[in-house]
């Protein structure tokens, strides 16, 4: 009897396999990947959820598909693995019950990524919860009426705007860059995130780093600095900012687009750690005030030193923010959006401010969403853009008013537009624009 | 020529160290202490202590079953204040951390300023809550096992249980990303805590290795020994006793012979034989296992302290 019913669990199992096997090899004939996908276990899984247009939840997904198979897997070959009753046991337990359900939540958005695609209602989701997924996918993949609204292609995969082959000189004197390419491994693939940036800036030069959300201006800017290493060769005043980042850092100041700093200190103290910090060590003590004052005169702070930080308007703590990082005299100073949160009148006053920096003989670094209202302030602009492959590219560097001509357009604002993705709402111009500067640049 | 002097001058400067960046942030966190109201956690101490020494005072170091209820209060009270002083410091300012991180700081530097300023703020507790035990009438024994004063010795099992869960909670300040997330996840630790620190539960043969790993147990186990806990009378056979012998349907002979027992002091004699069989190694009243256990939970802070500064190298990768 037991036997029989042994068997005929066997059999149960072996039947819900096959459907599910069937289940995803329609589904994937629909979604045009290959057959044979269905057949390997977790991975089906991760295809499935991309043909849903679920690629991040399917990245959890097949974690825990992965325990609950193994698990599945240990059990059959170990029939008495719980009998112990330990500590370990139930550790296991709890694990496995924990992977159970974020199985089954996951599967519920990626099955409703699924229904969005085949234009199915949500409510269809009951029969995966009170059968199996393969009756679902068995739905989708056989009934005629049920075609894709689409096809997910993953555009990382794309060719991409061809590079360019320059490399800039180095300058002895202001800022060399020479990205050949900046890559992450995303889930076990190596993605580009820059590629073929060539630069340099001349010292007391005040430029514009321009580009649509993603572009990778600040994996740009923590490429230059020397914060994310990329493969490439940066020098600041000849000196290799990776070879010798442990004292370039002090040469380079960034600053943030939040201002980071603790608010129940005051604005006094505030910089004079951050002039401990920053200074040379064998700075002297009155030298170190006396620069500490220095900085607070040039940013207006003085009336508001012994102020908490707290108590401080927008634009005292944007400046304070500033002065942190120029308290060590930076030679190259870099700004992610310092604008964010300020009215037309103080940004004005915040570039002028930093146009006084670069013309002590710095060079300065700017993002801003706003370029316009104070583009007469900068020497140069840099334009990253997203290329087919949405690799971040230099589309253009070069002076406001060449860059007005290389494009255009008069307004920045207008620039972005032509080199963001139609789904942005922009042109979709950045490999043409990519390309054509590469041409320019060989003259 | 000219490229040389420049690299030459960027490379002859230094900048502060490790050990030079220290007082910075001592000093910041010390502002902290004035400014951020992180002084209310000593009053908050008080007020924990108050509650809890006044309910456990009257057989606190009396009988073995008030020792071990107020041990388990005492201990409760130090991981309390140790946890909650330091959940939060990491997460609220991991922003402000990683630029600064960016711009020089060690966080070495950092770590080591939190346990300093922590180490004060676990001494202020631990003073408060001797002082208000002993307003309270805590009747405190006045044999010391390590130093010559037996407040001492507590002092300092106090501080230790404070510290080391103030650096567990450091630790894990430093792995969650969100002060919602600490939240969340300290009752948890202090429910494990208490779950295994051997005094609340008896637990299963095979989970009870896990007691050594907890600062509970090893606390409990110091406070204990410190109370000479071996050596108090058992009150719980004799109150049984007392209890039959209350009963309205009691065999009066019964009655007769625990009226006689108590008359005569053979009371004492049936709680000291009770005492016998509740005998436990851990809380033996000695320098080397008061000692070892102090040792074990400075271990224990010192780990915690080792495993954040860990925790927060990794602050680079956080995303933006």
């Amino acid at each position: 009897m037991i036997g029989m019913l042994l068997s005929a669990n066997i059999i149960a199992q072996l039947i819900l396999i096959a459907l599910t096997i069937w289940g995803y090899w329609v589904v994937f004939a629909k979604c045009e990947k290959p057959k044979w996908y269905s057949f390997i276990p977790v991975f089906r899984e991760y295809q499935l959820g991309k043909c849903a247009d679920r690629e991040t939840d399917a990245r959890v997904y097949v974690w825990f598909t992965a325990v609950d198979y193994g698990f599945n897997v240990y059990s059959i070959l170990n029939p008495g693995w719980n009998e112990s009753g330990s500590f370990l046991v139930l550790l296991v337990a709890l694990i496995v019950l924990t992977c159970f359900f974020g199985t089954f939540i996951y599967a519920i958005r990626i099955y409703s990524g699924l229904c969005d695609l085949f234009g199915v209602k949500k409510r269809k989701l009951w029969w995966m919860i009170v059968f199996d997924n393969s009756i679902l996918l068995l739905i989708f993949g056989l009934r005629k009426k049920y075609q894709p609204k689409f096809i997910y292609v993953d555009e990382r995969d794309n060719e991409g705007a061809a590079l360019s082959g320059i490399r800039a000189d180095a300058l002895e004197e202001g800022l060399t860059v020479n990205i050949e390419e900046r890559t992450a491994s995303d889930f076990f693939k190596k993605r580009y995130l820059l590629r073929d940036i060539h630069l340099n800036i001349q010292p007391g030069h005040m430029v514009l780093l321009l580009g649509g959300s993603g572009a990778g201006k600040t994996t740009f800017l923590n490429a230059v600095n020397g914060y994310e290493k990329a493969k490439a060769e940066i020098l600041l005043d000849g000196n290799n900012v990776y070879e010798d980042y442990a004292k370039m850092k002090y040469k380079v100041g960034f600053v943030p687009q939040m201002d980071l700093m603790r608010t129940n200190d005051t604005v006094g103290r505030t910089l004079m750690d951050a002039a401990k910090l920053r200074l040379p060590s064998d700075t002297k003590g009155s030298d170190r005030r006396e620069r500490v004052l220095e900085v607070l005169r040039f940013f207006g702070l003085e009336p508001v030193k012994d102020k908490l930080c707290d108590k401080l308007s927008g634009g005292q703590r944007k400046r304070l923010s500033i002065a942190m990082e120029y308290i060590s005299n930076p030679d190259l100073f870099i700004l992610d959006e310092p604008d964010s949160g300020l009215d037309g009148v103080m940004a004005r006053e915040l570039m002028e401010g930093l146009r006084k920096i670069a013309d002590q003989g710095k060079i300065v670094i700017v993002i801003t969403h706003s370029p316009d209202r104070v583009i007469d302030l900068f020497d140069d602009v840099i334009v990253l853009a997203k290329d087919s492959k949405l690799t971040g590219r230099l589309t253009y560097f070069g002076p406001v008013e060449e860059a007005k001509k290389f494009f255009e357009r008069d307004k920045m604002e207008q620039v972005v537009l032509r080199i963001n993705r139609k789904e942005e709402g922009g042109e979709g111009l950045a490999d043409s624009f990519i390309e054509k500067y590469a041409e320019v640049c060989h003259g | 020529m000219a490229d040389r002097e420049i690299k030459k001058k960027v490379r002859s400067h230094t900048y502060r160290g490790r050990f030079t960046q220290i007082p910075i942030y001592i000093g910041k966190f010390f502002r902290m202490f004035v400014y951020l109201s992180d002084w209310k956690v000593i009053p908050m101490a008080a007020c924990i202590a108050a509650l809890v020494a006044f309910v456990v005072r009257s057989t606190f170091f009396v009988t073995m079953e008030g020792t071990i209820k107020g041990t388990l209060a005492l201990t409760s009270v130090a991981l309390w204040n140790g946890c909650f002083n330091s959940i939060q410091v990491v997460c609220r300012e991991r922003a402000i951390i990683k630029r600064e991180h960016r711009s020089g700081m060690h966080i070495t530097s950092y770590i080591f300023s939190h346990m300093f300023y922590q180490a004060f703020l676990c001494v202020l507790q631990t003073v408060t809550t001797i002082a208000i035990c002993m307003y309270l009438k805590v009747k405190f024994p006045n044999t010391p096992v390590v130093t010559d004063y037996f407040l001492l010795d507590l002092g300092i099992t106090l501080f230790l249980i404070t510290f080391a869960a103030d650096m567990l909670s450091l630790f894990i300040s430093c792995v969650v990303k969100s002060t919602t997330a600490a939240m969340t996840v300290m009752p948890l630790v202090l429910l494990v805590q208490l779950v295994f620190s051997g005094i609340l539960f008896s637990l299963p043969k095979s989970m009870e290795k896990a007691t050594h790993l907890m600062i509970s147990n090893h606390g409990a186990c110091a406070i204990c020994a410190l109370a000479d806990y071996n050596e108090l009378p058992s009150s719980s056979g004799w109150t049984m006793i007392k209890k039959m012998a209350d009963q309205p349907d009691a065999d009066p002979e019964i009655k007769a012979m625990v009226v006689t027992m108590e008359a005569e002091g053979k009371d004492e004699y049936v709680k000291r034989e009770t005492a016998k069989s509740n005998f436990k190694e851990d809380y033996v009243k000695s320098y080397d296992n008061l000692t070892r256990r102090w040792a074990v939970i400075g271990i224990f802070a010192f780990l915690f302290a080792g495993a954040s500064v860990i925790a927060l190298e990794f602050i680079d990768k956080d995303k933006r």
